[in-house]
Order: C-alpha cells, then sequence, then structure tokens
C-alpha cells in the first residue's frame, strides 16, 4: 500500500465482549462398565453408522456398557434443533444417561 | 479439528475434546468407514468419556472502547488485515469522531446489546454497529438500516451460528420503504452490481460484521467450501410495486406497504434467467416455474429433511415481467400459487437427491407422509413419477419487483433453507 498524506488515526477495536465465559467441562467417568451412554446426532456424515460401529466396539471392550439411540433425541440439526436441545436435560435424566457423544462435525 | 476448536472455545469450552474420523465420511465405502471408526474414532471417544481435558483460561481481549492502533491510514489498515479484522479490501480507520457521527443517527445508547451472537458469543451492541460501520464505508446516516440488519442477524430463526457452513451461501437482503430513495439506494438497472454507495457499503458491513461479531473468520469458524463474497443490497422498486397494485416484500413479513424495513436470507446461488417471452402470465408460467426447479437440487434437503418446510425460494422479476403478470390478472399471491402447482419435480428424484445421492436419512416421501412430518401433496399416490412441489405451501415463495425497467428477465435463488431462513425487521429512524 502506497504511503498518503501523513494524517493520523486512532482505531477502535471493532469487536464487542464474549458473553460466554470458560466453562468447567462436566466430570468424566470412571470406567464405561455398567454405564449408559447416549447419542446425539446431527442427522449428517453418517452418523447413524459411525454410532453402530462404536456400538460394537465398546460393547465388545465394556460388555456391561449400554446406549440410548440418537433416535430418542431428534436431529441436533435441524428446523426444531432448538427444541431439541432444549429438551436434552429432561431427556437425558429420564433415560438414565451417564455420558453423551455428539456427531457429526466435519 | 480447526472449526471445532474455534466453535468451542465461543461457546465458553475451549478445552473440549474431539474424536476425529479420517477422512470423509461421504466417500469412503462400509468397510473403510467401519474400520476408520475402530481404529481411530473409538480411542477418541473414550479417551474422552474418562479423561477430562486440563482447563484453559480465557484469552484476553481489549476493551469495546479501546483504541487498539495509532498510525497512518496505510498502517491502520495493516493493522487490521494482521489482526483479521478486515475483509482485505481497504477500510475507514474507526476513530471515535466517525464513530460518534454514526451514533447520532439512532436513538439507542451505545452499549445497548441488540442480541448475541453465535458463534463467538459476542454482543451485538449499537456500539460496534457503528464501528463496523465507519470500516465499511458507510454514510453516518446509514446507521438505523445497519441496526436493523443486526438485529434481524440476531433473530433466532435466521440461525446466525449456521454462517459458516459447507455450502458458503452468502446472505442477500432486500430493502423495502421511503429509506430506498432517502438513502439513494440504486433499485433499477444493475440492481446487484456493486458501484452504488448505499447498496455497497451496506452489503459490505453485513460481512464484516459476520466477521468481527459473529465471529466467521475463513479458515476457523467460516467452513465455506467455495464461499462467495458477499451481496449488495438489493432495494424492490415501489413505484412499479404501486402501479401494478402488488404488495411489498416486506408485506409478506406483516410490514405494511410504505414502511422502511429489510429482510434477509441466504443463498447458496442463483441464475439469471433471460428472455422470459409472452404477452400473457399463462405464457410466461411455464419458463419461469421451470426455471425454479432448476435451482434446486440438495436444498430440497431443507423441504423433506434437515429443514422441513424451510426451503423459500427467491424469484427477483424485472419490472416489465411483473407489470405483464399483473397485466394479465394476477395478483403476488396468484404467481406464489401457480409456482407452487407448476414449480414441480418427479417424486423419484426428489427421493434420488436425498437418498441415493447426498446420504441424508430420508428414504422415501411416503414414510415421511406417513409420520406426519410433510403435507399430503407430497404422497397423493405411490407412482414414483407423480409430480411433487418443491415447498410446502405457496406461501413459501418470495417475489421481489426490481432491476432494469426495460428487461425481460428474473432471478432465481437457491435457498439454504433453516441455514438462513428469511426474518425482517423495521428500520426505525431516530426521532
Amino acid at each position: 500500500m502506497t504511503r498518503s498524506d501523513g494524517a493520523q488515526y486512532q482505531a477502535l477495536w471493532p469487536r464487542s465482549p464474549r458473553q460466554a465465559k470458560v466453562k468447567s467441562l462436566a466430570k468424566r467417568l470412571d470406567t464405561l462398565e455398567g454405564k449408559t451412554i447416549g447419542w446425539l446426532w446431527d442427522y449428517v456424515f453418517r452418523g447413524d453408522e459411525v454410532f453402530a460401529q462404536l456400538e460394537e466396539s465398546l460393547k465388545a471392550r465394556y460388555p456391561g456398557v449400554k446406549f440410548v439411540d440418537w433416535g430418542e433425541f431428534g436431529n441436533t440439526h435441524g428446523s426444531d434443533e432448538r427444541e431439541v436441545v432444549a429438551a436434552l436435560p429432561q431427556k437425558l435424566k429420564a433415560k438414565g444417561v451417564d455420558a453423551v457423544v455428539s456427531g457429526m462435525g466435519c | 479439528m480447526v472449526l471445532a476448536k474455534a466453535a468451542s472455545g465461543g461457546l465458553g469450552m475451549p478445552n473440549l475434546q474431539v474424536a476425529p474420523v479420517p477422512g470423509h465420511p461421504g466417500l469412503q465405502s462400509k468397510e473403510v468407514l467401519q474400520r476408520n471408526v475402530r481404529e481411530v474414532t473409538l480411542a477418541g471417544v473414550v479417551d474422552n468419556l474418562l479423561k477430562l481435558p486440563a482447563q484453559v483460561a480465557a484469552a484476553g481481549e481489549p476493551g469495546a472502547r479501546d483504541i487498539i492502533c495509532s498510525g497512518s491510514f496505510e498502517e491502520v489498515n495493516e493493522y487490521f488485515i494482521a489482526h483479521e479484522l478486515s475483509d482485505g479490501l481497504p477500510i475507514v480507520p474507526p476513530t471515535l469522531e466517525k464513530v460518534e457521527a454514526f451514533l447520532r443517527f439512532t436513538d439507542l445508547k451505545p452499549e445497548e446489546v441488540l442480541g448475541v451472537l453465535l458463534p463467538d458469543s459476542r454482543a451485538a451492541t449499537v456500539w460496534s454497529v457503528a464501528v463496523n460501520g465507519v470500516m465499511a464505508g458507510c454514510r453516518p446516516e446509514y446507521m438505523p438500516v445497519l441496526i436493523a440488519l443486526v438485529e434481524a442477524m440476531a433473530e433466532p430463526a435466521y440461525g446466525v451460528e449456521h454462517s459458516g457452513n459447507t455450502p458458503g451461501g452468502e446472505t442477500l437482503i432486500v430493502l423495502n420503504g421511503p429509506v430506498i430513495k432517502q438513502l439513494g439506494f440504486n433499485y433499477t438497472q444493475g440492481v446487484m452490481r456493486d458501484g452504488f454507495r448505499a447498496n455497497t457499503t451496506v452489503g459490505r458491513f453485513w460481512r464484516l460484521y459476520l466477521r468481527n461479531v459473529a465471529g466467521f473468520l475463513p479458515h476457523k469458524n467460516d467452513k465455506a467450501t467455495f464461499g462467495n463474497t458477499w451481496r449488495v443490497v438489493v432495494a424492490e422498486n415501489e413505484d412499479v410495486l404501486a402501479k401494478i397494485g402488488w404488495p411489498p416484500n416486506c408485506a409478506d413479513f406483516g410490514f405494511n406497504a410504505g414502511t422502511s424495513a429489510l429482510s434477509i436470507g441466504r443463498y447458496t446461488g442463483g441464475n439469471h434467467i433471460s428472455s422470459v417471452s409472452g404477452a400473457t402470465p399463462e405464457a410466461l408460467l411455464p419458463y419461469i416455474a421451470d426455471a425454479v426447479v432448476r435451482q434446486y437440487s440438495w436444498q430440497i434437503m431443507f423441504t423433506v429433511g434437515q429443514g422441513m418446510g424451510t426451503l423459500r425460494p427467491l424469484i427477483l422479476l424485472s419490472p416489465i415481467l411483473a407489470e405483464t403478470i399483473a397485466g394479465g390478472g394476477w395478483s403476488k399471491q396468484d404467481l406464489k400459487q401457480k409456482l407452487f402447482d407448476h414449480a414441480r419435480m418427479p417424486a423419484r428424484e426428489f427421493e434420488r437427491i436425498l437418498r441415493d445421492w447426498t446420504q441424508k436419512p430420508i428414504w422415501n416421501l411416503a414414510e415421511e407422509h406417513e409420520a406426519g412430518r410433510i403435507p399430503s401433496v407430497f404422497h397423493e399416490s405411490d407412482d414414483p413419477n407423480r409430480m411433487v412441489p418443491i415447498v410446502f405451501k405457496p406461501e413459501d415463495y418470495m417475489i421481489v419487483v426490481t432491476g432494469d425497467l426495460g428487461r425481460n428477465s428474473c432471478y432465481v435463488f437457491a435457498h439454504n433453507g433453516v441455514l438462513g431462513y428469511p426474518v425482517a425487521k423495521e428500520i426505525k429512524l431516530p426521532r
């Protein structure tokens, strides 16, 4: 960029304060044996197949692990996503879910 | 992985972990996908369920009114580009004097919050609207338009959080009301061309605000595969509307004709349709309806699938086309009904796009209809060649009259459904 008229500018910050403060993540499980895992899916990128394979592999490693299918919760990335996400705390509690795996991103 | 890191930071969980699937699932055989999940993804899932990542502190940032750079025009611009605060074009340095000039064109207080914008979760303050308006090259009197735009951006139904998604759709702003002439917006020939200060700089403001406040930066939260440049504002030709007795676009959103208002919606593409010929609306309709269907491929997932009735095709009609259609006795609603009835595709094509080509979990229209998720017009028989609409109802069509006064063209936009659903806001001038 070529030099111009020599005028000086004091430029302001164009962003604004973040409203989300850093949160602590949920406590992790000590084992998956005997625990219930819920799958949350956004209905893209073959999550149904990915979760099915994960279930099979986890079951082989932790025979007592249980799962709650993604279909129980609804699409987390669609026209009713806000309602689906808002309903999650109650649904997860009602189904005795100890941990969730949410997918799929890209 | 970069997107996940950027998005989780904005949500206050910068240490949230992910379990990767190597490559892209959409391009892998069943066997390869299963192997990738077993050999790579599984370990990440187990690790994340059993091990708590170390806490991460929030990075420090300037205050809302801090001066972040002092220097010449060139030095300020280099600083803004280096710190990812610019779109790459020269910006007008946002000085206190210039920002205060913008603030004189609103009755709102500078610290007032118009909404909180994902993914960065930043407050959309009136102050930040003014700062970015200065940068975009707007005039201070555009401030009421900019405020209405950010109010629309913050409207939950619009879904600003999806603005960095794969298709890279770009927002189109449609303007109505006395502000069009008061502020000098182009509403005739070349309406989508840059070169008109109001149309161009307000369009640029939109993208700067998405970047600086919402947080959509390419290679971070903005993961558009290809992307689009921002679109200039399209203003409707209300002189022609008055002549033919059609309501303005803002009336679709509940605003009276004569109200200054704007609508926004996200579109992944569009096409100019040339030489739309015929002396009657009946003669013009087949070509326009065909052009509408040709714009829609994977986007029908917003009609049946991811969006469920959220597809809103937008058609710009040149004034003489609208005059010819109205001259044949058709209202704007009549045209929408005719498009609903005639812009259709065979059911087998609809299902093929969703099921076979894009691997969306929609297997057939009959199942969706039986589940009560779609209107019965999609399954009036089991004939795979039956013609089905591309929207749920006639009112889903949006019609805007604008462009060259003497040319018989239309422009059809491919809408991005629930990921940029049309919303509108009134433009409130200062008292």
